[in-house]
């Protein structure tokens, strides 16, 4: 104990992560691993707690670590605005959110993704000066059989580097062990990789690092709320929750399909566009004319209960879903 | 005491300790554990739900020997703690918001005959509208209940001062019970470094043995409790409840000083941080405090004299030492986390301001309430309330009385909806339903024809993926012509359709309390009549009135459905049954099958899944004599819509419908997200879950696996999710063969049901 120093910058008075993730993938276990090693592992003092609310999986959560010395006081209780480490476990979130709120000059970015640490830096603006590690989380996960988020709590490891990861090993062997026992040397395997793995670079050219943060703000207020808190029809049809998707989609294909509605009987996000059209005899009849990608979560019950071929899995790639997109067409409504 | 000299004194002593890193509930847990408790009574409410969670997780593998008992609701877990503390027990509850406003009424019964028990309350914010995040409307509800109340202001505190909180509770002077609070999601979930007694023995030695006063299981001592008593001797009863209350303010200091001399951690009755020569003073409770000592450290190094003062202590509430305080101070601000409405400051601010009256020099009190429903109170918030008491100290003019983080919006940004309503004639005109001999004819398109029918919910809601609800709901709604109103009591399917400023909803949706959908529903049915009566609405307005609720509103829920069902207003209540309590987490709910792990129904050496056998509702709810009642899964798509139609013809011209579809939760069933219509599909052919309608009171099975040559083992269902498939292993074999015996025991009275032409 005491002996580890934390590279504090100026004026810091904890060394701060935040993962940025979607409820599903594990960030919250992450964090509680990364922090278990340095609290029970090191000795040094620590908080570690998630967003919470009434989120469901699929939706964004953020998990938050905090380290300082053992002597030192935890009294905040609130999020982390300037964060040493960012960790991005679902690529889909840059694109709704501030996932790089407040970065401190000099920190560094960790993403799940495929792509080279340049490229990833230029593609989510990080600042120059700051330092960004990729890894493969999702390939390592699959081929280990366990999940992203062991992964990305190695590559987390690796630049947290005044945590040990033999203490982080040790908190996976605890948590697994007591609970999934089978799952401890995968998990251990997939740590490692997560560490070994990881790229690093130094961003020499990007944007002026700002360490500007923005914290949530709703945009109604107490002059533009209806009173009572009521709220008019339908509205969340301009979400876009394609960032709930973990990686597979389905695809339909016109040619295969009889327009049977068994898709449509059980998709949980009314996802299916349909149209009414009038064939060569006269008729008018119901046809699937494709999926609004923006509603899908990617469950893929629609496939299962497709009776022909009309609906196949897919693996998502970036632009994808955008390019096949069926908007759903509000107006007019139907009239029967 | 000061902390420095506890700490000395507890390093001579010094029991041993272990370091853990664990939040708030945890230590709740671990606190009655140690302690030994007989028995909780608990039901899941956010964000103390885990509490009990860890409770029964503990038990499982033997770590503790609490009795849990799941009520179907507060009310009546409150009732269970009470005829529990009747008995002599060591007794635990834990709560947070609703939890505490239904179970408000059993309070004062606990106190005033005098059974002490402990509860924890990890604030939240009370309803409505619901928001289930931190702040302190729920605590102050307390505030006349003569319950002990102490604060808990960090994880260590909450485990230390459970303990103390037993001690000062059953003390012969006091006996009374006690609430422990803390910051919901703030301390109840954030995990700090903490520390606790290695060997319980020590802190079952420090409360000692319960020496109850009376007990109701002593048949040699005969008493009467709960004598009614009129004016002439109320007063006096309350008067005692007002000297143990005075009783408490002396013990809780020996208490707590003996407690530090075991755990060198000291809690005074009020915390002060750098008040010593404060002229500016933040009072504040909880992780507010904490917050606040940060922000004071600031000022203070910029030479500002300043400081937090904080009780840990409620009830008594310690006046006299916030007094001596604040003797000095020339500006206290105090900041609230809840307000009073119309009295110009919560109930702090009048308590601090009246214990401060008898001072010869009065501070000026200013009174601010912030951080309601859990919104952020960071350190710059902090900074902010001491700027604006420094302000008044330099004599700017500063409201006495204040709001603090609301805000405006954005005027040019207005609330709009988000598609067009629904005309009446794009929902009608594809179904026919006629009444004939013994029941109903009904006539439905094929399904293909009705995706032309515009749902009356909208995407972009925000299920989990493979989510059973919306398949089924949507379905149902298929079936159902014209206009709508729906209500939708709490639960996942609520909570993912009206998060502010969204709704799913494109009819009119209305959210009320968890229990009490159905008498909800039933006064707007009435009312609706009633003005078509008097010629209020259009002669031709003709809506349809559903309920939608999950298994957990069926049973907290269940008295206001019973009452509705009786009276027979004219509506349909429609049960998504997932088999848990799911919005908070996967509690067991009474539908939750037999030896099915839940987080509240473990599995290990000392507990096997849930130890009592799936609420059968729907014969419940036959047996008020409803016209229409019926079973359906997503599976059955056309099957779904018939009964829809029904059920609506029945709402229409006899009375209340009720029917409960068995959905699929891929995330707390642990199945495959593309594999619900299979899951729930199994549990009808393995007669789990049968599919039949009950029709003016005659049984009707609308599908029967054993004849269509489909039915399978109770096995081959519990195989797909990972909730049930430990009792495949062998050493479960006694809990799957009470499954399947239950199984097949109900399967064959229902055959019989169907087979008796009266019934």
């Amino acid at each position: 104990m005491g002996t580890v120093k934390l590279p504090f910058q100026e004026g810091q008075k904890f060394f701060e992560v935040r993962l940025e993730s979607i409820g599903g993938l594990g960030a919250h276990l992450a964090g509680m691993l990364l922090a278990e090693a340095g609290v029970l592992g090191m000795g040094l003092n620590g908080a570690h707690f998630s967003s919470y609310g009434s989120e469901k999986k699929g939706t964004p959560v953020r998990s938050f670590v905090r380290f300082t010395y053992p002597e030192v006081e935890v009294r905040t209780s609130s999020p982390v605005d300037r964060p040493n480490v960012v960790a991005i476990f679902h690529e889909a979130l840059v694109r709704t959110l501030p996932v790089l709120s407040g970065l401190l000059p000099g920190g560094t970015v960790v993403v799940n993704t495929t792509r080279a640490p340049l490229e990833e830096a230029e593609r989510l603006g990080i600042p120059r000066g700051a330092y960004v590690g990729t890894v493969d989380a999702l390939g390592i996960a699959v081929e280990e059989n366990t999940r992203v988020n062991t992964a990305m709590l190695g590559a987390l490891t690796r630049v947290c580097s005044f945590i040990d990861p033999e203490a982080v090993k040790e908190r996976i062997r605890v948590f697994f062990g007591g609970k999934y026992p089978a799952l401890v040397e995968a998990n251990v395997r997939t740590f490692q990789r997560g560490y070994e793995e990881l790229e690093l670079e130094r961003v020499l050219e990007g944007p002026e690092p700002s360490g500007k943060y923005v914290r949530p703000e709703s945009p109604f207020g107490y002059l533009t709320q209806w009173t009572g808190g009521v709220v008019p029809a339908a509205t969340t049809v301009a979400r876009d929750l394609s960032a709930s998707r973990e990686g597979w989609l389905p695809e339909f294909v016109r040619e295969e399909c009889i327009d049977c509605a068994k898709c449509d009987m059980v998709c949980p996000d009314f996802c299916f566009v349909w149209e009414k059209q009038t064939d060569a005899k006269g008729r008018t009849q119901m046809v699937l004319l494709g999926i609004d990608y923006k509603y899908c979560k990617g469950c893929l019950k629609c496939i299962e209960a497709c009776p022909t071929d009309a609906l196949a899995k897919r693996r998502e790639e970036e632009g994808w879903a955008e390019a096949h997109r069926v908007p759903h067409r509000w107006e007019p409504v139907a009239v029967g | 005491m000061s902390a420095v000299e506890a700490r000395e004194i507890q390093k001579l002593e010094a029991p041993v300790q272990v370091w853990d890193f664990k939040n708030g509930n945890e230590m709740a847990a671990l606190a009655v554990g140690q302690m030994d408790f007989h028995l909780m009574g608990y039901y899941p409410v956010t964000p103390s739900t885990e509490i009990s969670e860890y409770v029964d997780a503990d038990r499982a593998e033997g770590r503790n020997r609490i009795t849990m008992v799941p009520a179907e609701g507060e009310h009546s877990a409150a009732g269970i703690c009470y005829g529990a503390s009747l008995g002599g027990a060591r007794v635990f509850n834990a709560t947070s918001a609703q939890g505490l406003m239904y179970m408000l009424e059993q309070l004062p019964v606990q106190s005033g005959t005098r059974f002490p028990m402990l509860m924890d309350l990890a604030t939240r914010s009370v309803s409505g509208p619901l928001d289930i995040r931190c702040d302190h409307s729920d605590l102050y509800f307390t505030l006349n209940t003569g319950w002990l109340v102490l604060l808990a202001r960090s994880p260590q505190a909450v485990y230390d001062m459970n303990i103390i909180a037993v001690r000062l509770a059953e003390h012969p002077d006091v006996r009374l019970p006690a609430i422990v609070a803390f910051d919901g999601f703030f301390t109840s979930h954030q995990k700090r470094r903490v520390q606790y007694f290695k060997d319980p023995q020590v802190v079952r030695d420090f409360i000692g043995p319960l020496r109850p006063l009376y007990t109701a299981l002593d048949p040699r001592n005969p008493i009467t409790i709960g004598a009614y008593m009129n004016d002439l001797d109320l007063i006096n009863n309350r008067y005692q409840l007002h000297l143990a209350m005075e009783a408490a303010r002396q013990v809780y200091p020996r208490v707590a000083e003996e407690y530090a001399r075991i755990s060198g951690r000291y809690y005074p009755p009020v915390d002060l941080y750098r008040m010593d020569d404060a002229e500016v003073a933040l009072f504040a409770l909880n992780t507010a405090a904490e917050t606040a000592k940060d922000a004071c450290d600031e000022l203070r190094a910029k030479g500002l004299r300043v400081g937090v003062i904080s009780p840990n202590l409620l009830r008594p509430f310690p006046g006299d030492e916030i007094r001596s305080a604040l003797a000095r101070v020339k500006v206290v601000l105090v900041a609230e986390r809840a307000d009073s409405y119309g009295s110009r400051g919560g109930n702090l601010t009048h308590e601090v301001r009246s214990a401060l009256y008898d001072l010869p020099e009065r501070p000026l009190v200013l009174s601010r309430v912030y951080g309601l429903g859990g919104k952020e109170f960071y350190t710059d918030d902090a900074l902010a309330l001491f700027r604006q008491a420094l302000d008044a100290l330099e004599g700017r003019e500063v409201p006495a009385f204040d709001y603090f983080g609301h805000s405006p919006g954005d005027p040019a940004r207005a609330l709009k909806p988000g598609l067009p309503p629904i005309p009446t004639e794009a929902v009608s005109g594809r179904i026919r339903v006629e009444p004939k001999e013994g029941g109903l004819e009904v006539k439905t398109p094929p399904i293909r024809l009705l995706t032309e029918v515009p749902k009356r919910l909208a995407p972009g809601h925000g299920a989990c993926p493979g989510c059973g609800i919306f398949p089924a709901v949507d379905q149902f709604l298929k079936g159902i012509e014209g206009d709508v109103v729906v209500l939708y009591q709490t639960g996942c399917a609520e909570i993912v359709t009206s998060g502010f400023p969204f709704s799913s909803h494109r009819v009119t949706y209305i959210h009320n309390l968890f229990q009490n959908g159905a008498a909800t529903l039933a006064g707007l049915v009435e009312v609706y009549l009633e003005k078509k009566r008097r010629g209020e609405l259009p002669e031709d307005e003709d809506i349809t009135f559903i309920m939608v609720t999950g298994d957990g509103g069926m049973d907290i829920g269940m008295g206001s459905a019973l009452g509705a069902a009786i009276r027979n207003h004219r509506l349909i209540i429609l049960e998504y049954d997932n088999q848990g309590y799911m919005n908070t987490g996967h509690q067991l709910s009474y539908s939750t099958p037999f030896g099915h792990k839940t987080n509240t129904s473990n599995v290990g050496p000392f507990e096997h899944g849930k130890s009592f056998h799936h609420k059968d509702t729907p014969l419940i709810m036959a047996s008020t004599h409803i016209p229409y009642v019926f079973t359906a899964v997503e599976t059955l798509d056309a099957d779904v819509v018939k009964k829809a139609a029904k059920a609506q013809w029945y709402a229409k011209h006899e009375g209340l419908v009720y029917g409960k579809m068995l959905i699929a939760c891929p995330l707390n069933w642990k199945s495959e997200e593309r594999l619900g219509r299979e899951i729930v599909q199994a549990a009808v052919d393995c007669c789990f879950f049968p599919l039949y309608e009950i029709e003016r009171g005659k049984t009707r099975i609308t599908y029967d696996p054993e004849e269509k040559g489909k039915r399978i083992p109770v096995a081959e269902w519990l195989k797909l999710m990972g909730k049930s498939r430990h009792l495949l292993k062998p050493e479960y074999k006694a809990e799957l063969e009470a499954l399947e015996a239950e199984i097949e025991r109900r399967w064959r009275r229902l055959k019989a049901l169907h087979a008796h032409p009266e019934l």
